[in-house]
């Protein structure tokens, strides 16, 4: 148990430091410090969750942590640097869509919406604030992995905005709704395969998403107008 | 009785998989036997309604239950066992022409099929009629669509049998629609989907349930303007199955409008003029259509329009009779409309199958090539005669005994006492007559065109008198078909109606005796025969193509019609000289507009295509675009929901 203002404090702080991260990886073009900026966010969520788990005395959200801390900070950047060794791309540099100040801008939009809307919803939850925060955030995060994932060209990063979005539901279930922990194991799981499936793609075809589409088509398998 | 509708039923479906199971012995025996038990299913069948029918007793059984709300089940009552015979007596004749209908072209393959599905059609049409609960109404509705849908496409290599095919299957699919959302209006106030008499209904909802209704059941009538599958469909399916779609399962349709507009619906007045109105301008149009039409079988589809109008005029009739308290009229008009709904079914059978004798005979469809037939098949002449009689409405043959009834039932409207309703009737009776005379002139045209005369081609002049199996089913139907209409008021004051028909037994007699006695003071009296060659004007050879046309025939009926048809008539020549006395070429062109294809189903078609090339243009994307929309669609759903909740 800690003191309940300054569990709201670490907890506000850490709020600002995943969306700082959040905006980093929607704007980073080196891909490099991608892995490394996802990794530090997912350490961010274990931290999170540690710090939760000090105040509410739940194992489940140890586990949690520990989880995180395994898998997303330390296997898959490792895995995703291995992958960029092998791969002749170091950098993003193609944004389709949304450039990424207007990214920016229009996340920052989408957490008002997300927050106005989601008041509205929540009802009752409203006088515990740290909690609605946290439903908000990660909300928005999920769907800023979503933007990340329609406004960049290639394979890896598209799979960062997947990881980006797996956050999002990880940090909204860490507030708003107790999910089991089997759940959270099945999701990374999920990962794992996005991971690998990512690298497959990567390997195989240059890393762009669009050259796959081409051979797809030369084959006559993917229709296009 | 169940037992032996029940047993029919099963008859029915074994010949369904027979064709299929039975695959040791040669095809030709196995639909051979198929088509025995499609008979003795039938014959079951319809004895079963007629004593239903005949003796008035209700019968109601549980078949099948999926779920408490949806389940299977029967229904007799003395409408719909009328129409169980009426579809059972139709469908027997159709199979006994089928037996040796279904062995000319086709492959082995195509024939089996053809076999098993005829019965399934049949039973699908025989239990919409007694089905009791909407769920198995619209099951099996849709089983008769699509087995009719397949049966039609016998021939499916032809572009035209395609053409037609998606037209039917669209406009078929178009009706049902529309027949859900009037089962599903009425579920909502009622809570049940039993099909019974209900006034749950608030009036706005009614009058949508009834609008709902007539669309989706006038699709399947070919009511104009939901008519145009309908010459399409018949004209490209064997005859056979052309015989099935326009006698019997356009009568579904109109029980569909019976049970449904005046039995689980209460008629109002409005109804009745909407019926009138859209029954009078089908049977007008339909017969004007028919008159230019010189395919064999398109005519006769479109004279299904003419005659699905008629009845639907007696149907507006009966509802606004109904409302005035009339009830002599009221019953009447309803009565004649059933009448000719049996008549129609008989005669239009008729003429169908007889055309198939015709046009596999000649191997045409186009009446312009044929001619003369009545000396190479006489027996098929005499039927196709007969029918043509019935349809033109002349006594004493059953066209009349029917249509007489709706034109008594519109000369009793000066009682109404309103004159907008006089007025509506007077004009209405007006255009019932002029289709009645146009009838006539169609049918004069048709018989004339195809079997007087000489062979307007090789073909026709090749052609010879089909077996005895397929002049059977037809000579039944013939034979039906001066019974009812001699013994019309027998029949009608049988059942149990006492309205003011005319008894045409004497006047048959008279006019036989009449017929008798000229005949023999010919044979008595004739002056001798001389026979030589007619005078062509002084041209020395005359060949077939000096005869009369069908086209020439209806010149005069198209020319009064130019408004309705829009004729344009071309005339180009080009000349060797300035002088302009020496042509080159001539062209001379008589065009018609197809003003519903062209000016309603075209550009609506025009319209869905536009937008799916839309909406396949946006959907035929990149990975991201599909990010997109689901990113868009979330936050929608996300914006929605916080206004709502």
């Amino acid at each position: 148990m800690i003191d309940a203002i300054l569990f709201n404090d670490i907890i506000h702080g850490l709020f600002v430091l995943i969306m700082g991260t959040a905006a980093l990886i929607i704007t980073q073009r080196s891909l490099t410090s991608l892995f490394n900026i996802y990794a530090a966010q997912s350490m961010i969520l274990a931290v999170m969750a540690i710090v939760m788990y000090i105040e509410y005395g739940t194992l489940n959200l140890l586990f949690i942590a520990l989880l995180t801390i395994i898998v997303k900070t330390v296997f898959i950047p490792l895995f995703l640097h291995n992958v960029l060794k092998r791969i002749p791309v170091k950098r993003d540099l193609q944004f389709s869509f949304l450039s990424p100040a207007s990214s920016i801008l229009i996340s920052a939009v989408l957490i008002f919406i997300v927050y106005f809307f989601f008041t509205g919803l929540a009802g009752d939850m409203l006088d515990d604030r740290p909690l609605l925060l946290g439903g908000v955030i990660g909300i928005s995060l999920a769907l800023m992995g979503m933007m990340i994932i329609f406004s960049r060209k290639k394979v890896i990063t598209k799979s960062i905005g997947y990881l980006t979005m797996e956050n999002g539901v990880l940090l909204f279930s860490l507030f708003m709704a107790e999910m089991p922990f089997i759940i959270e194991v099945l999701i990374v799981i999920d990962l794992l395969m996005i991971i690998v499936l990512a690298a497959v793609l990567a390997f195989g075809i240059d890393s762009s998403l669009e050259e796959f589409h081409k051979k797809l088509n030369r084959l006559g398998i993917w229709i296009e107008d | 009785m169940e037992t032996l509708f029940l047993s029919g039923c099963s008859l029915l479906l074994l010949a369904c998989v027979l064709p299929f199971i039975a695959r040791i012995t040669p095809g030709k025996t196995a639909r051979r036997i198929a088509l025995f038990v499609l008979l003795s299913g039938l014959a079951c069948i319809t004895t079963a309604s007629l004593i239903c029918f005949l003796s008035g007793a209700e019968c109601i059984r549980l078949l099948y239950s999926l779920t408490p709300e949806l389940v299977f089940d029967i229904h007799f009552d003395s409408l719909s066992s009328f129409f169980i015979s009426l579809i059972g007596f139709v469908s027997f004749c159709t199979a006994l022409y089928s037996f040796n209908y279904i062995e000319h072209g086709g492959t082995e393959k195509r024939r089996l099929v053809l076999t098993a599905l005829l019965p399934l059609f049949i039973l699908s049409m025989i239990m919409v009629v007694a089905a009791d609960n909407m769920f198995g109404f619209l099951f099996f509705w849709e089983i008769m669509s699509i087995s009719s849908f397949l049966l039609m496409m016998y021939d499916r290599e032809k572009a035209e049998t395609q053409k037609a095919g998606i037209f039917y299957f669209v406009m078929t699919q178009f009706g049902t629609l529309f027949l859900f959302i009037a089962f599903l209006l009425i579920y909502r106030y009622t809570n049940t989907f039993d099909i019974k008499a209900t006034d749950a209904l608030p009036q706005v909802v009614k009058s949508f349930a009834f609008i709902a209704i007539f669309i989706g059941f006038g699709t399947k009538a070919g009511i104009i303007p939901f008519h145009k599958w309908l010459p399409y469909a018949h004209s490209v399916a064997p005859s056979n199955v052309s015989a099935l779609m326009s006698g019997v399962m356009l009568k579904v349709a109109i029980y569909g409008l019976c049970r449904f507009a005046f039995d689980v619906l209460q008629p109002e007045l409005w109804w009745g003029f909407v019926l009138l109105a859209f029954g009078t301008v089908s049977a007008l149009l339909g017969v004007i259509y028919a008159l230019k039409e010189h395919d064999l079988k398109k005519l006769l589809a479109y004279h299904s329009i003419e005659n699905i109008g008629i009845i639907v005029v007696g149907l507006g009739l009966y509802v606004i009779f109904n409302y005035y308290g009339l009830e002599i009229p009221a019953n009447l008009s309803l009565v004649g409309a059933l009448f000719h709904t049996l008549n129609h079914a008989v005669f239009k059978s008729l003429l169908f199958m007889t055309a198939g004798s015709v046009v596999q005979a000649t191997g045409t469809r186009n009446i312009e090539k044929m001619g003369g037939l009545v000396k190479k098949m006489p027996v098929t002449a005499v039927l196709f005669l007969i029918g043509s009689c019935a349809i033109s409405a002349l006594p004493p043959l059953n066209g009349f005994a029917s249509e007489i009834m709706i034109f008594q039932a519109y000369l009793e409207s000066f009682e109404l006492n309103n004159p907008v309703v006089e007025i509506v009737m007077v004009i209405g009776l007006a255009a019932f007559a002029l289709m009645s005379a146009l009838a006539a002139a169609c049918f004069v045209k048709a018989f004339g065109v195809v079997f007087l005369a000489k062979p307007r081609s090789r073909e026709a002049g090749k052609a010879r008198e089909v077996s005895f199996g397929m002049l059977a089913g037809p000579a039944i139907l013939a034979l039906t078909c001066i019974v009812l209409g001699v013994f019309s008021f027998q029949i009608i004051s049988g059942i149990g109606f006492d309205l003011p028909v005319p008894n045409m037994l004497p006047v048959s007699i008279l006019l036989l005796l009449i017929i008798l006695i000229f005949a023999g003071l010919l044979k008595l009296f004739h002056a001798p025969v001389r026979i030589s060659e007619t005078w062509g004007c002084g041209i020395a050879k005359q060949t077939p193509a000096m005869e009369y046309t069908a086209t020439g025939f209806s010149e005069p009926i198209v020319t009064i019609f130019r408004l309705i048809f829009r004729t344009k008539k071309s005339n180009e020549k080009e000349y060797f000289d300035s002088a302009e006395s020496i042509t080159k070429r001539t062209e001379a062109k008589i065009t018609t507009f197809k003003f519903f294809e062209e000016r309603i189903y075209m550009p609506l078609a025009h319209l869905f295509m536009k937008i799916a090339a839309f909406i396949s243009q946006k959907h035929n994307k990149d990975l991201e675009t599909f990010m997109v929309y689901a990113f868009v669609t979330i936050v929608l759903l996300l914006v929605t929901a916080g206004f709502w909740l």
